[in-house]
């Protein structure tokens, strides 16, 4: 173990050969080396300028496509800097590079204080570039390049002017290839480098966030799915004929659905759960919802989802057509950060990369409310009157069922609530009146309001892997603010890939507590169940919640789960088979 | 009664058309219009069309994605009534390739630039010489300069504009979706303009 490096990771990957390690150790060095100096910094930490908790910067809504008139930088200043500010790593060493394979994601829980600010979805900060300390100083960056070192995204600051730091990234990625192999993280410090490559089309994160390179690679997944979202995969052909082909033209107008998209990275457990969540609703009112889906979907329409916010109503595909969850996730990424979807009905391009990556859908979009939307999915390009039809068919029957109007009152009442779990009757400990329980509009006035739900249960996050849904809890008291509950959600994220780990696990069960919480997580061949407690609460006692809401689940699985839509009933009886 | 459809269809092959023949219309009098609006990304397309439209004007700028349909009515002074299906096509780039699907079939195109932009003025010129090419025989073309309130930063003159609309045949106009200036005379021009169904 190397003694210069602070962040040791638990599991170190076997040595590469003695000759790729000696050149993997001169990349060390140059990756590192290529830092600008900020990037070492020790105090990055106190900064208060995580992912989305930007204040400063001004509205950039149409900001990409346009001619830059900025000067392009030779290169990053760092380049040239030497590294006495970096205490970690002043003095890079082969086995400080990280370049671990497979494994590497550390364990860690280091609390990573950050403020609670609302989300600034057209801040992109685009005065900064790789000179300027505020753009080093970010903690997460998201950078989307092509192979031959053309910036094409970048979450922080203009592209444009980040030519030189795009060539650094590319220069480092085909450095590794040319020596026949492939770069898939790179350690400096408290940074995580972390490298996707997609063909002609690069996409790096940078990050000091403590999330596992599993976690990061995952979300860079979804970065490229939803690059492909907006231009299907036969973009790569553009770079067939023209290596030196611009990119970021074609992405001209959807900052805004990247910004967002990393935004969720932070609050939806989709993103890292690869699972869809429902709106809770009475089954009678999902059944008369989906019965007109279904009509629609029978007269020739792939899929129709109907959605409310990022809550799935009911959905439903023609025969043999199934949606992939992150497909779900992406689009309703795309529907809800894209604001002309709100004015008026769109026929739009779309792409669902899980279903086929190399192919357009066209998609009718029309919002009954500001929260409530519906998606229809066809291969026809003329099928916009079709579809306009079938929307209006879709609208009678949702005003007529009251359906929107469940909708609304679903939105602002029909959350799950740790506080409102069923008491156990046996239990002597319970402060609960039964009564109170299975009533998902029941508000509860306990005390218990104050300091989380019965066991010291916080939280928790119920997925069915069978029908690739989850279910979250509200927040309660204790973790009420958006930094607390960002990094509950780090931590669940963790949780997940040491859970899912395909090296050490998969795991069964784990228990494990610090400063923060107590976290368990349990999962089965059925459901994944992740859980935090408050940091003092008693280990049989959580384990005794934990089995109390998967039975709490069951019990009103039929209003929290969309059942039996032909897009996505695979087995679902089989869902509840042994708990 | 040719009044069903103010265009007619175009069977040829190739890429389909986006058109609506199915409900006919009520009176000799109306009139129904497949109108396109194409230009540059960031020009004011959706502006102008939600003024027309809804009276409303945003100054929040808000990305079109792929194509808007609205609709609108106007009443002429002749009592014709011209019922507008307007597509607010996306200025992106890469939606260029499917402006077809939406110009095919429309009765009328209105070619919009930026007047303090000189590059969205030759984008408009590259939108008209595409709708010659492959749009509808007789389709109704308006240039517009949108903008007009922004004069002090005018870099297309209104001459320029209107001698490249009067080569090509179309009508030119100048508007501020911003303070609705010449925004429903620039639809009634059109509405005049628009070939009368043959009486039956």
């Amino acid at each position: 173990m190397d003694p210069h490096n602070p962040n040791p990771t638990p599991t170190d990957a076997p040595s590469p050969p003695a000759e790729s390690a000696a050149r993997l150790a001169a990349l060390s060095l140059r990756g590192t080396r290529d830092l600008p100096p900020d990037f070492h910094t020790a105090e990055i930490h106190d900064l208060d300028d995580d992912d989305d908790d930007d204040d400063e910067g001004y509205l950039t809504a149409a900001s990409r496509g346009g001619s830059s008139t900025s000067a392009w930088k030779e290169a990053p200043e760092g380049l040239h800097d030497d590294d006495k500010d970096g205490d970690d790593v002043s003095q890079p060493s082969p086995s400080s590079s990280g370049y671990a394979g497979e494994r590497g994601s550390s364990l860690d829980d280091d609390p990573d204080p950050e403020p609670a600010q609302d989300w600034p979805r057209d801040k992109k900060h685009l005065h900064e570039d790789d000179a300027s300390s505020s753009w080093r100083k970010r903690k997460k960056h998201f950078f989307i390049l092509s192979n031959s070192g053309k910036p094409i995204y970048s979450r922080y600051g203009d592209e444009h002017k980040l030519a030189g730091f795009s060539a650094t990234l590319q220069a480092i990625i085909s450095f590794v290839e040319n020596s026949g192999d492939h770069i898939k993280f790179v350690r400096a410090g408290k940074h995580q480098i972390v490298f996707l490559v997609k063909g002609p089309i690069y996409l790096v994160c940078i990050s000091c966030t403590e999330e596992s390179y599993e976690g990061l690679r995952g979300q860079l997944e979804l970065m490229y799915g939803q690059l492909l979202l907006i231009l299907t995969k036969s973009v790569n052909r553009c770079f067939e004929k023209n290596p030196r082909f611009d990119m970021a033209t074609l992405l001209g107008g959807t900052d805004a659905v990247f910004q967002s998209l990393i935004h969720a990275f932070s609050w939806n457990p989709a993103t890292f759960l690869h699972a869809y969540t429902c709106l809770p609703l009475a089954q009678s009112t999902r059944q008369a919802a989906s019965a007109v889906l279904q009509d629609v979907a029978d007269s020739g329409v792939l899929f129709v989802l109907l959605m409310c916010e990022h809550k799935v109503i009911s959905l439903v595909g023609a025969q043999k057509a199934t949606l992939h969850p992150d497909d779900i996730l992406l689009l309703a990424n795309f529907i809800l950060s894209s604001e002309s979807f709100r004015t008026s009905e769109s026929f739009v391009p779309i792409c669902l990369p899980r279903y086929n990556p190399m192919a357009y859908l066209h998609a009718y979009v029309h919002f009954f409310d500001e929260h409530t939307y519906v998606a229809l999915l066809t291969t026809r390009s003329d099928a916009f009157y079709d579809l306009k039809d079938s929307r209006a068919r879709i609208q009678n029957v949702l005003l007529k069922s009251n359906v929107l109007i469940e909708v609304q009152r679903s939105l602002h009442e029909n959350a799950l609530c740790v506080e409102d779990l069923p008491t156990d009757p046996s239990s002597q400990s319970a402060s609960h009146p039964p009564e109170s329980s299975r009533d998902m509009n029941s508000q509860s006035l306990s005390s218990e309001m104050a300091i989380g739900g019965p066991g010291g249960l916080w939280h928790f996050i119920y997925k069915s892997v069978y029908l690739d849904q989850f279910v979250s809890s509200e927040f309660p008291s204790p973790i009420s603010n958006k930094k607390q509950q960002k990094r509950l959600y780090k931590a669940y994220q963790k949780l997940y890939a040491s859970m899912h780990d395909k090296a050490t696990g998969p795991h069964k069960t784990q228990y494990r507590r610090d400063e923060d919480y107590v976290l368990f997580c349990w999962i089965t061949q059925d459901f994944e169940l992740y859980a935090a407690f408050n940091p003092l609460a008693d280990k049989t006692q959580a384990i005794k919640m934990c089995n109390r809401v998967c039975q709490w689940v069951r019990d009103l699985e039929n209003e929290i789960f969309v059942y039996g839509e032909s897009a996505l009933s695979w087995q679902y009886h089989r869902c509840w088979g042994g708990i | 009664m040719g009044c069903s459809s103010s265009v007619p269809a175009r069977s040829t092959g190739g890429l389909n058309t986006i058109s609506n023949d199915s409900s006919p219309a009520t009176d000799s009098k109306d009139l129904r219009a497949k109108l396109v609006l194409l230009g540059d990304s960031g020009v004011g397309k959706s502006c102008i069309v939600l003024r027309f439209v809804r009276g409303q004007f945003d100054p929040t700028s808000k990305v079109t994605v792929g194509a808007s349909f609205l609709s609108q009515t106007l009443a002429l002074e002749d009592s014709t009534i011209v019922k507008f299906e307007i597509w607010d096509t996306a200025g992106q780039e890469r939606y260029a390739a499917l402006a077809p699907l939406y110009y095919r079939g429309a009765a009328a195109a209105i070619v919009v630039y930026d007047i303090t932009s000189p590059e969205s003025f030759s984008k408009a010129q590259y939108w008209v010489k595409e709708l010659q090419k492959h749009g509808s025989p007789g389709i109704v073309m308006v240039l517009v300069g949108n903008k007009a309130d922004l004069h002090d930063n005018r870099s297309v003159s209104s001459q320029d504009a209107q001698d490249y609309a009067e080569k090509n045949n179309m009508f030119f106009i100048e508007t501020s979706a911003k303070t609705a200036d010449n925004i429903n005379q620039l639809f009634e021009e059109i509405a005049k303009r628009l070939p009368r169904p043959t009486a039956s």
